[in-house]
């Protein structure tokens, strides 16, 4: 491992650059580019790598970015990008197309609020716009986590029992712009856990075929049906790609969710991205101070293990939901996911607040107010949003 | 775990200095963390950044709010609130020249370190073009305040592949912190302010326009930079070369003239003859070609009206004796300061080696007699045939009541060559004699020693005499031949042929049998002007030999100080001895021996100021603005375009005549034309009106008045220095407010 001072993108470009080039004996990587705060920086880093074998494209949209990284996917190159905020809504027809054609493409998300009114900070509003897409999400709350996920998101997606391309995003600014320590693993590693790619359905000119043809209502049921399958497994892909990963680079990375001091806890959060790390310490506080309080970091979204997270919360019955999104009319995007999850919990009491909106500190005063507000409460209310504001 | 904030302007380095530090304590094995806080401002606006440094991993993702050290990076933003939450052991670290008890008021009861980082950063160059970064430098600072080593602060730098001048900077800063505990109590933190009203996008003002006076944040602003740029630092006349090509391009010729004739009444001579420094010093010359300044300058001779001369108004009489271009250009300015003005010159003619040592298929006579006819209608009168001796100078300085004198270069070098002498010939004495009383060389070898414009001259006259051959012999090679170049090929394209690396020696023979005996030369080390020198090929190998039946001599010339007084120091800057007598000053080769038409303008222009000061005048030259960093010329977006060339007349037709070679450029047909030429002078260091800074300028705040003058609001410039940072032709400078 070299450890290394970087930003969260210096980070997420280094994992996508070596991903890249592991693939150089096989067919290959590229991917079009195009950049929008805060990700520029990661597809800088990729455009300026040297890859034995792989070219990167520099394209007038994100949309084209994806249509770049679809066709090099299909000819069998080891394929990502990254993008932010509007760039990723603007891309959403392609995100899909890929999605739906099956292709293992791994894309870093700087998270960012969604404009106009203009607003350059974190918030999870984009990413999770694209939930219903036939893509994996996962959700990173630190450097290390981001480098790990990014190189786990290729095993996975490529896993012929997936084969569906993996969103992997970090926090607006709160990583993507800060400096911090982390261990970049080297090449041979990197080579070692991602074996060459051979994609099944690559086009071929020895074997012509037709990729996105008409489609009958039957066919399409089934091929949403295949994808749903895919989908559920994923949990057992995962694990064994995290086993892998820590054979391979002597950690473990992080799974579907992390709960920590959960097994007696009477109080549960549940959040996803840097909101985490301070859940973590407000926790260890309050729980030296003799509450008994635990915390789950929502790490995979896509798919959302429902089963997997009503067990992850153990007995509490009281769970309060940290939303870093706001879905408009309806209130936080994780807490309708987890709400259903708990459908057969009529014993918790389930609370969703919304913070950090557009990149609003999430510090341990505010995570207080919120636990504070939470005490108080014999029922559950919609969505708040954190911190109150004088209107 | 220790917080440090850091307080600066957007784009001015804060992060990086938040990066700097983390990477010097990461290198000492700790965990660290560096972010800024980003505003919507954007460059110049009030920034923060912050930097943890810890033993164990560092889970914060929020800004510090209870720092151990606060760094200030910009004196505009020293203010009181920077210490709020701030441990009463922490230290606060300032960009300011002045010590820290000058922050008294601001800072009581805190330990405060000064640090002129703005003053390091300038002297070491640091910063964009438009502004000094001073981030290395307080990192310097910092550094001894956190008790870093000198050490720890270069092995950050070089983490984050920064060298010299960084490294200098921050050396400079670390040994020179300023430190003290201010007198005073710290003051209570304030009660919070109950939390603002957060507005609405249907609030009535939202959108309208900005508030915040971000002038406030500038600690400089834009002004117009005008500076000299290459080529009229390389004119030896002094010419303002840009503004002539600009006027051209803003076709308006008679502006252009009246130019060039603030500093050199000889345009069109100059645009024939000038060996163009300036297109060698041109900016673009690296880019694709240099502005073909030379014939445009002859374009604007030959084709604007020449405006009406001015008259003398003043009593004190002036003389100067010869004329030759410095004679002429002293006489010239003294007229235009008002000063009647008489000329000496020792023969028939007026205009020295114009006349008589420049043919006329290189100089035509029409255009040397109107420009002298121009020089003379500003009240100029002329003796011809008057040789000043030393005595008749000392008359002179009673006679008159101030002398130039601009006798040039009087004698010619010269070499024995033995037997055969009446075979030899100094070229410029050939080529005065082939004006008035041609000798016929038919059926003649002619052999033409040197390498200057009088060698080329020379062969190429004597081919139009008849020569059958006209060989020079050069002691260096082509590549060394002072020389124009585009005279060397005009020379080959007649049949002037060039024999390099040889020497004469001596004539042997005679008639048929007449051969000059040279030695051979290889090129040896540079010598004091640059050029490799000379070194002769010694034994038999060494010997070549060359046909000839006449030898022309262009070796050069040397001043003739003969008619000075005794005890005269040959320099521009010292009056002639001799308190009691009118003053006197020289001018020209004869104390600059440059050998050129433009230096012997230059000469006798400064000459003219000179005395004109002797005089008691009051009026000055402008004195020139800086000159241009070419460096900061960014050439992006402009088209490739190859210079324009002068046309010829055809080889073959030009063989015998001696009509002018050179055409000039093309007038209003065809692609090459004069006017497109000069739109390809990129006006260095002077505005165009191109507008990229008012397309660059973030806020908006920049406009034209105009074509070539921009104002900005200084209520909302925040000083940002993008408009002079990509000015592409350094014509804006970010100046101190």
């Amino acid at each position: 491992m070299t450890r290394a001072v970087v930003t969260g993108n210096q980070a997420a470009g280094h994992a996508l650059v070596a991903a890249g080039e592991a693939n150089r004996a096989a067919r290959g990587c590229g991917g079009g580019g195009y950049p929008i705060t805060p990700q520029t920086e990661i597809i800088e880093n990729v455009m300026a790598a040297r890859f034995s074998k792989g070219n990167f494209t520099a394209v007038e949209s994100e949309h084209s970015a994806m249509a770049v990284c679809i066709g090099t996917s299909l000819a069998g190159a080891r394929s990502f990008t990254a993008s932010s905020s509007n760039g990723l809504l603007y891309m959403t027809e392609n995100v899909f197309a890929a999605g739906l054609a099956r292709l293992p493409i791994v894309m870093a998300v700087a998270n960012r609020t969604v404009g106009p009114p203009w607003n350059i900070w974190a918030d999870h509003g984009d990413s999770l716009a694209l939930r219903d897409a036939p893509w994996l999400q996962l959700y990173c709350d630190s450097h290390q986590d981001l480098v790990d996920t990014i190189l786990l998101a290729f095993r996975v997606a490529e896993d012929p029992r997936v084969l569906l391309p993996v969103m992997v995003t970090e926090d607006g600014f709160l990583l993507s712009h800060t400096s911090m320590v982390v261990d970049l693993p080297p090449q041979d590693l990197v080579d070692a856990y991602l074996p060459p790619l051979d994609l099944a359905l690559r086009m071929r000119a020895d074997h012509p075929r037709t990729y996105g043809q008409i489609m009958s209502p039957r066919e399409t049921q089934r091929h949403r049906e295949e994808i749903q399958a895919a989908m559920e497994r994923v949990p057992e892909v995962l694990e064994e790609a995290g086993a892998e990963f820590a054979h391979v680079f002597g950690r473990r990375p992080r799974g579907a969710f992390e709960a920590e001091h959960t097994a007696d806890a009477d109080t549960v959060l549940i959040a996803a991205g840097t909101t985490v790390s301070t859940l973590r310490r407000v926790v260890e506080e309050r729980r030296s101070a003799g509450e008994k309080i635990g915390f789950v970091q929502l790490k995979l979204f896509r798919p959302f293990l429902r089963d997997e997270l009503a067990q992850a919360i153990g007995a509490a019955r009281r769970v309060a939901v940290l939303d870093r999104d706001h879905s408009s009319g309806s209130g936080g995007i994780m807490w309708n996911e987890i709400a259903t999850s708990l459908r057969e919990r009529p014993d918790v009491l389930l609370q969703g607040y919304i913070v950090g909106l557009g990149g609003g500190e999430v510090d341990p005063p505010l995570i207080d107010l919120v636990l504070d507000d939470f005490a108080g409460r014999e029922r559950s209310q919609a969505p708040i949003f954190f911190p109150r504001l004088v209107t | 775990m220790i917080e440090i904030t850091i307080y600066g302007r957007g784009g001015r380095g804060g992060v990086t200095l938040a990066k700097l530090i983390a990477a010097a304590y990461f290198l000492r094995g700790k965990y660290v963390q560096a972010f800024g806080r980003y505003g919507a401002e954007r460059a110049g606006a009030p920034v923060q950044a912050f930097v943890r440094v810890d033993d164990e991993e560092i889970t914060e993702h929020y800004p510090v709010r209870e720092p151990d050290y606060v760094i200030v990076l910009d004196a505009g933003l020293i203010a009181a609130e920077a210490a709020e939450g701030m441990d009463p052991g922490g230290f606060i670290v300032l960009n300011s020249p002045l010590p820290p008890d000058a922050f008294e008021s601001v800072f009581p009861g805190r330990n405060v370190a000064t640090t002129d980082a703005t003053a390091i950063a300038v002297s070491n160059r640091l910063g964009t073009k438009a502004l000094p970064i001073v981030n290395t430098a307080l990192l310097g600072a910092a550094g001894e305040i956190l008790g870093l080593s000198l050490a720890d602060v270069e092995a950050a730098l070089a983490h984050l592949g920064l060298g010299e001048p960084n490294l200098k900077a921050a050396r400079t800063a670390y040994g020179s912190v300023r430190q003290a505990r201010l007198p005073g109590i710290i003051a209570p933190v304030a009660p919070g302010r109950p939390p603002a009203r957060t507005a609405s996008i249907f609030d009535e003002d939202i959108g309208g326009p900005p508030k915040v006076h971000t002038g406030s944040w500038a600690s400089r602003l834009p002004a117009s930079a005008s500076l000299t740029p290459l080529c009229s630092d390389a004119c030896p006349a002094g010419n303002d070369v840009r503004g002539f090509v600009q006027a051209l391009v803003q076709r308006d010729y008679e502006a252009a003239l009246k130019t060039i004739l603030l500093t050199s009444p000889f345009p069109g001579t100059c645009g024939r003859v000038c060996p163009a420094p300036c297109m060698q010093a041109c900016a673009r010359g690296d880019y694709d070609d240099a502005v073909n300044n030379r014939e445009l300058e002859r374009y604007v001779a030959d084709r604007a009206p020449w405006p009406e001369p001015t008259r003398p108004t003043r009593r004190e009489r002036l003389a100067v004796i010869g004329s030759g271009p410095a004679g002429l250009s002293a006489a010239y300015q003294l007229a235009r300061l008002g000063y009647p003005v008489t000329v000496f010159e020792a023969g028939d003619e007026l205009g020295g080696l114009l006349r008589t040592g420049i043919p006329a298929y290189r100089l035509p006579r029409k255009v040397i007699d109107r420009e002298i006819a121009f020089i003379l209608a500003h009240g100029v009168e002329v003796r011809c045939g008057q040789r000043v001796t030393r005595s008749r100078l000392v008359e002179m300085r009673r006679e008159y009541d101030g002398v130039i004198v601009a006798t040039g270069l009087q004698e010619q070098r010269t070499m024995d060559l033995g037997a055969g002498d009446h075979r030899v010939l100094q070229a410029l004495d050939f080529l005065d004699l082939s004006r008035s009383r041609p000798p016929d060389l038919r059926e003649q070898r002619v052999v033409i020693a040197g390498g200057g414009n009088t060698a080329i001259d020379a062969a190429r006259v004597a081919l139009r005499l008849g020569a059958q051959d006209a060989l020079v012999l050069y002691r260096r090679t082509r590549a060394e031949m002072p020389a124009i170049a585009e005279e060397i090929e005009e020379a080959l394209a007649e049949g002037v042929r060039i024999e390099q690396l040889a020497a004469p020696l001596r004539l042997e023979g005679d008639g048929e049998e007449s051969a000059l005996i040279c030695r051979r030369m290889t090129l040896g080390k540079p010598d004091k002007s640059g050029r490799p020198r000379p070194v002769p090929v010694d034994g038999d190998d060494g010997l070549a030999e060359f046909r000839c039946d006449t030898v022309l001599l262009a070796l050069g010339e040397a001043p003739d100080g003969r008619l000075l007084p005794a005890g005269a120091v040959l320099d521009e800057e010292e009056l002639l001895p001799g308190a009691e007598d009118a003053p006197a000053c020289t001018a020209g080769d004869l104390v600059t021996p440059e050998g050129t038409v433009a230096a012997a303008i230059g000469g006798g222009r400064r000459a003219a100021w000179r005395l004109h000061a002797a005089l008691g005048g009051v009026e000055t030259p402008s004195s020139p603005a800086p000159l241009i960093d070419a460096s900061a010329l960014t050439f992006r977006d402009v088209p490739r375009v190859a210079m324009a060339k002068g046309r010829l007349r055809p080889a073959r037709s030009r063989a015998a005549s001696f009509l002018e070679v050179r055409q000039g450029l093309r007038d209003r047909r065809g692609r090459q034309t004069a006017y497109e030429e000069a739109q390809r002078c990129f006006s260095c260091g002077a505005c165009t009106g191109c507008g990229d800074c008012v397309v660059y300028c973030p806020e908006g705040i920049l406009t034209h008045v105009g074509d070539t003058e921009c104002t900005v609001d200084e209520d909302y410039c925040k000083g940002c220095g993008l408009c002079a940072a990509q000015c592409p032709r350094s014509a804006l400078a970010m100046l101190p407010t």
